[in-house]
């Protein structure tokens, strides 16, 4: 597994830019044309540049505002990391985007959040859908207590995307994808809980990825995971961009400066500061943002 | 000791005292004594305590053996599969068999009690387990707290309802209800096929099988409820969240998740409320109608071990030669090892379903 991610983060923020991943092509006459074709192949040429937007969001719990006016565009196949003291209400605005925080009691909305151009809380958005095209991975792994390879499949039986022997052939696909398939491969059927934490997260990585989401929501995907599990997972995390679109949550610094293009910090509430993470971290417009990059409060 | 450092801290912050470390009053010198014995009283304390039971157990099991040794002995297999209660009489001359005394007459056949006892705990079981999942789901996960807590505290209150006063309300009202509402559209609906057929033909006035059954429902509905509620506030959250995100609907979340994290604690929740159900006897003395018969339809009456052993252990009194006495001691001892085993399936069930389950309910 290539641990060279900052090395390589330069490159793939290009390709991120471009959706379809073809970063360098030389210049001239046939490689233009190579190119229209590869444009005229990518799947995302009709879709929004942008899947998932907000507009004016502000959430709150009963009469307690978590989140005031938030305007954010998450640009396809790029990774956006969140970042922000504790409180901040950066998770909060990560669970609405697949609309976890609908049920909790006293729960309201002001402004709209869009996946494709679509408001996520538009009376014909299929919730379930939704979830199956927005992922989640939580900040401790959570497997279902059932074997290792029906944990995979969970989704994927829920959505009715395949069944009978196909789902061992997804089970596989998508255990290898995350490269958990040599340490799993001969004790399919038995408990995940006793998988390391980190392969018990990668499980729950390939669960997410089965059911084919757009985009995938992290919140603190590695905050209980040991360095190198840590490592691993946010090499996995480059690689899945830029079929997938990433937002992750995290209060690990280095973490987000590593892995994303785009951050934004999250302070009381408001979206202080945005913009690709390289201006975000060593040239702050805000004195917040820079105080807290530094590490001067968290 | 670590008492005496703190206060001796505590004084020398104060600014300006200082205060010498003494010798412990003889007092405490004599506690520390005790202190070292204790952990060794403990340990012993542990392993008598933890014998205890095993000791209860034996020594009923040992008696009731001794006291039905003969009954066993003359009895024979006919006990498991007779189905005639005769004291025989107790006027007439005594006679022997296998050199045991007993009265003219008499002949133990417990196959009705035994049969009864196994209907009437499966179908209590049947209908409360469905039931007591419900409310523990509704309680845990659906209702609103203000009215989740006043709803657990009165299933709790339906446990500690005695059992004589749910059975004389079963006798006197529930059962005669049911008889001119429940069972005759029961009886005149289901379909004639195996299983279900017992459930047709003549309804009677409301004592029997199943007046005794749904009296057990409710008694044990209440046992399982609680503990299977107690499971379910203990499944992490995130694996519930885990599923809701995943795009699953509720139903899913609890079905293929919930349910499989407490899966074998609710194996354990039902043997509890199954012991209540095979033990409990004056509920059933009073509803299932007390004859010694094996019920040819749901709605007959019958009897149980339990209810048999309360009301015939009067009149095996006058039995002379003590033979009726083994007899319904007899029918204790089967009625223990039919818990006991009923038990160790269980554990068996739960050992075999728990190979996946997460730590919840594990063990139980």
């Amino acid at each position: 597994m290539p641990a060279d991610v900052p090395g390589s983060r330069s490159e793939r923020t290009e390709g991120a830019a471009r959706p379809g991943g073809v970063a360098s092509a030389p210049e001239g006459g046939p490689s233009q044309a190579v190119d229209s074709v590869l444009d005229a192949l990518d799947p995302d040429r009709d879709r929004p540049a942008n899947v998932i937007e907000t507009h004016g969001l502000g959430l709150s719990f009963g009469s307690k505002p978590v989140l005031s006016s938030i305007d954010m565009q998450f640009g396809r196949g790029t990774i956006t990391a969140l970042i922000g003291p504790t409180g901040s209400g950066k998770s909060t605005f990560l669970r609405s985007l697949n609309r976890m925080n609908d049920k909790v009691v006293g729960f309201r909305h002001e402004g709209d959040a869009t996946l494709d151009g679509r408001s996520i809380w538009d009376p014909g958005t299929d919730l379930l859908d939704l979830r199956r095209r927005v992922g989640m991975l939580f900040q401790r792994p959570n497997p279902f207590p059932m074997s290792i390879r029906d944990n995979v499949v969970a989704g994927v039986r829920a959505h009715r995307i395949a069944k009978g022997k196909q789902l061992d052939v997804v089970a596989e696909q998508r255990l290898r994808k995350v490269g958990l398939w040599d340490a799993v491969k001969d004790r399919l059927h038995d408990t995940p809980f006793r998988l390391s934490g980190g392969q018990q997260q990668l499980l729950c990585l390939a669960r997410a990825l089965a059911v084919g989401p757009d985009v995938l929501l992290l919140d603190e995907p590695t905050s209980s995971l040991d360095p190198i599990s840590t490592e691993y997972i946010e090499a996995m995390l480059a690689e899945l961009v830029p079929a997938l679109t990433l937002i992750v949550v995290t209060h690990n610094l280095g973490q987000a400066r590593r892995v994303s293009h785009r951050t934004m910090f999250f302070y009381d509430g408001q979206l202080v500061e945005q913009g690709p993470t390289e201006d975000l971290f060593e040239r702050p417009t805000n004195l917040q943002t820079e105080r807290y990059v530094m590490g001067r409060f968290g | 000791m670590a008492t005496l450092e703190g206060a001796a801290d505590q004084q020398s912050a104060a600014p300006g005292r200082h205060v010498e470390l003494r010798r412990p009053p003889r007092l405490a010198r004599m506690a520390g004594v005790l202190r070292a014995g204790e952990t060794g009283a403990w340990k012993w304390g542990a392993r008598v305590a933890v014998l205890l039971p095993f000791a209860a157990l034996a020594f009923v099991v040992a008696v009731l053996a001794v006291k039905a040794y003969s009954a066993v002995e003359v009895n024979g297999t006919g006990f498991f599969t007779g189905a005639a209660w005769k004291i025989g009489s107790t006027y007439a001359a005594t006679t022997r068999t296998d050199g045991v005394a007993h009265p003219v007459g008499s002949s133990y056949g417990a196959w009705p009690l035994i049969a009864g006892t196994l209907q009437t705990s499966a179908i209590a079981v049947i209908i409360a387990l469905p039931i007591s999942i419900g409310c523990a789901f509704a309680l845990t996960e659906r209702l609103p707290r203000w009215v989740s807590r006043p709803l657990g505290f009165a299933i709790e209150l339906l446990a500690g309802v005695p059992s004589v006063v749910l059975g004389l309300w079963g006798v006197l009202t529930f059962g005669p209800a049911l008889s001119k509402t429940l069972y005759p559209f029961i009886a005149d609906h289901l379909p004639n096929v195996p299983v279900l057929s017992f459930f047709k033909g003549t309804v009677g006035h409301g004592e029997g099988l199943l007046t005794g059954s749904l009296v057990l429902t409710l008694m044990i509905v209440p046992i399982i409820t609680a503990t299977t509620a107690d499971l379910f506030r203990q499944v992490p959250s995130l694996s519930k969240e885990g599923g809701e995100a995943l795009g699953m609907t509720d139903f899913e979340v609890a079905n293929r998740i919930t349910l499989r994290w407490v899966r074998s604690g609710i194996i354990g929740a039902t043997v509890l409320g199954l012991g209540r159900a095979l033990g409990e006897t004056m509920a059933l003395v009073l509803t299932v109608g007390a004859i010694f018969q094996l019920a040819p339809n749901v709605y007959s009456p019958m009897s149980t071990i339990a209810a048999a052993i309360a009301t015939q252990l009067d009149s095996s009194l006058t039995d002379g030669t003590g033979f009726a006495v083994a007899s319904i001691a007899e029918l204790a001892l089967v009625l223990a090892v039919i818990s006991v085993f009923v038990n160790l399936v269980a554990r068996w069930i739960v050992h075999h379903t728990s190979r996946l389950g997460g730590p919840v309910g594990r063990g139980t």
